[in-house]
């Protein structure tokens, strides 16, 4: 708050009571008060005034002051008036007041709000949980019965479930996973097998190299990251999925590269944003945008990141670089 | 060999209790979860598989109870996807962690690996006279000694494992899978008959006998 500020903001007072004195002199003058007592009294008014102005000045310099430099500092505004001491004069305590209730009733709101996503969140998880005892017990039919024909739908609706379930993890605050080491080369055959009949039937080769290292993530993230990948290169006409991983002095980079149809380069900056089809997405086959932005938010919450390289007609390839904190090393 | 069966999900149980009889399996299943920690106890099973839901009580915990008192393996099942629940089934003593749904040829796959690893801490196998060493992976028949590759061991295992019964094609491949060994029908077939030329020159010709439409025998 400045000083010249707050005087022009107080230019109608003074204005008001400049008028008043006017008026004042004129009737000393009139009652012909002695000229030296009317310099006196105009001067002690005048100094009295101007005290009082100042004392109100620095008295609201204080608050406002530390109000502006308060919120220029938080990085999350909406906590200012936790901030904040009452100040003394009135304006500024019926100031305080109404951010403090605005931001109450703005709390609660988004507590509501947090609550409900919360209980949806783990509903979700319920539902993933309950809808998972028939898929299982479908799948066990089918063997049982030898109706193999349906266990590809089955592993499909599966996927689609685990789909649904990351979605929400992703998206949550809740710290929901575990760091530990994880060999990429059972991860990589987890969903090998898992996957072994469809790339068997479209004659997809798998190759692997070095994937002898172990990396600092959760299992099971990891593995729905790699099935997403996987069910990529199936869908977009891959006959060679070829997975590498080099370990650098402070990472570890692994890459799934497939011979399939490639993204146009158009497309490559857009890939893993929500909903982003691109052009494979409407010319090839239904795709919901859905699977590389979920592999690429699971990334970011676990500190690992994902780039995409790719040549339209030769290959895509995806990188993952996990971290070697030492930190995580501590056991 | 009788596997213990705690499922909670009838159909689930039942399905169950079939792939393992066809499997060649007894079986035997909890209906009364209240008292599964009795049955548990009182069971001749040589493995439990064990649901971590259940209603009244949690799987983790009868894990973590009976392991006080017995070693029997046991494999934890369930629907819910996460390290956690791993980690604790583990670190409570579990052999093996599997979640729903579950490819039922890899469920067999470990319910056998889990079997074998108890079943013979470091005992020597053989096959009729000859020798099994999984470490130097080779099969010695007197002074004749034959040098198997890791695709051919993972195929030999598994019929050695289930030696006299039909192991099925789609059997061999997933083990192999599930080895890092991403082989093709082709590559497969190739290798059963190195892995019988290599029998017979030890002079088991007729060792691995083919059934049309259903797999392969290892007499």
């Amino acid at each position: 708050m400045k000083l010249t500020d707050f005087l022009r903001d107080r230019l109608p007072a003074f204005l008001i009571s400049a008028a008043a004195w006017i008026l004042a002199l004129i009737f000393l003058f009139a009652f012909h008060v002695p000229a030296e007592a009317v310099v006196i009294v105009s001067v002690i008014v005048l100094l009295g005034a101007a005290a009082a102005e100042l004392w109100a000045f620095l008295r609201k310099r204080g608050y406002y002051d530390k109000l502006s430099s308060s919120l220029e500092q938080l990085d999350k505004k909406y906590l200012l008036s936790e901030m904040l001491e009452e100040p003394e004069f009135l304006d500024g305590r019926i100031l305080h007041s109404a951010i403090c209730e605005a931001d109450k009733s703005m709390c609660e709101h988004i507590a509501e709000y947090r609550r409900e996503s919360a209980d949806f969140r783990e509903y979700i998880e319920l539902w993933v949980h309950e809808i998972k005892l028939p898929v299982a017990g479908l799948q066990l039919m089918c063997h049982n019965d030898g109706a193999q024909r349906y266990a590809e739908q089955l592993r499909r609706i599966d996927e689609y479930i685990e789909n649904v379930l990351y979605y929400a993890r992703s998206g949550s605050a809740e710290k929901d996973y575990i760091i530990k080491p994880v060999s990429l080369k059972r991860a990589f055959a987890d969903i090998a097998v898992r996957n072994r009949c469809e790339l068997q039937e479209r004659g997809i080769s798998l190759h692997t190299a070095d994937l002898g290292a172990e990396v600092m993530t959760d299992g099971k993230w990891l593995e729905f990251m790699l099935g997403q990948l996987m069910s990529n290169s199936i869908k977009y006409g891959a006959s060679e999925i070829t997975v590498s991983a080099e370990e650098l002095p402070d990472r570890t980079v692994l890459r799934f590269r497939d011979n399939g149809i490639g993204i146009p380069a158009g497309d490559l900056p857009y890939i893993f944003d929500k909903t982003f089809t691109g052009e494979n997405g409407r010319t090839h086959t239904k795709s919901t945008g859905m699977g590389l932005y979920i592999v690429k938010k699971l990334c970011d919450r676990l500190g690992h990141s994902a780039e995409v390289s790719s040549v339209q007609g030769e290959f895509t390839e995806i990188a993952l670089t996990f971290g070697k904190n030492e930190l995580y090393k501590v056991e | 060999m009788k596997i213990l069966i705690i499922e909670d999900d009838a159909a689930l149980r039942g399905e169950l209790d079939v792939l393992l009889r066809n499997a060649g399996y007894e079986t035997e299943s909890v209906t009364d979860f209240a008292g599964a920690a009795e049955q548990m106890k009182h069971s001749s099973a040589d493995l439990i598989l064990l649901d971590i839901n259940l209603p009244n009580v949690n799987g983790e915990t009868l894990l973590q109870d009976y392991r006080r008192q017995s070693s029997t393996p046991i494999i934890m099942l369930t629907s819910r996807t996460a390290e956690l629940d791993e980690v604790l089934s583990m670190s409570y003593g579990a052999d093996d962690f599997i979640t729903k749904p579950y490819n039922p040829t890899i469920l067999l796959l470990r319910i056998s690996a889990v079997l074998k690893r108890s079943a013979r801490s470091g005992a020597a196998q053989s096959y009729r006279e000859a020798e099994v060493s999984t470490v130097r992976g080779s099969l010695t028949r007197g002074s004749s000694e034959q040098i198997l590759t890791k695709n051919e061991m993972i195929i030999f295992q598994l019929l050695l494992d289930r030696i006299g019964e039909i192991v099925t094609r789609d059997e061999l491949m997933t083990a192999l899978w599930d080895n890092d060994e991403f082989v093709n029908d082709n590559a497969l077939s190739v290798n059963i008959s190195r892995l019988r030329g290599k029998l017979a020159e030890l002079g088991y010709p007729d060792a691995i006998e083919t059934r049309k439409k259903q797999g392969y025998v290892l007499r």
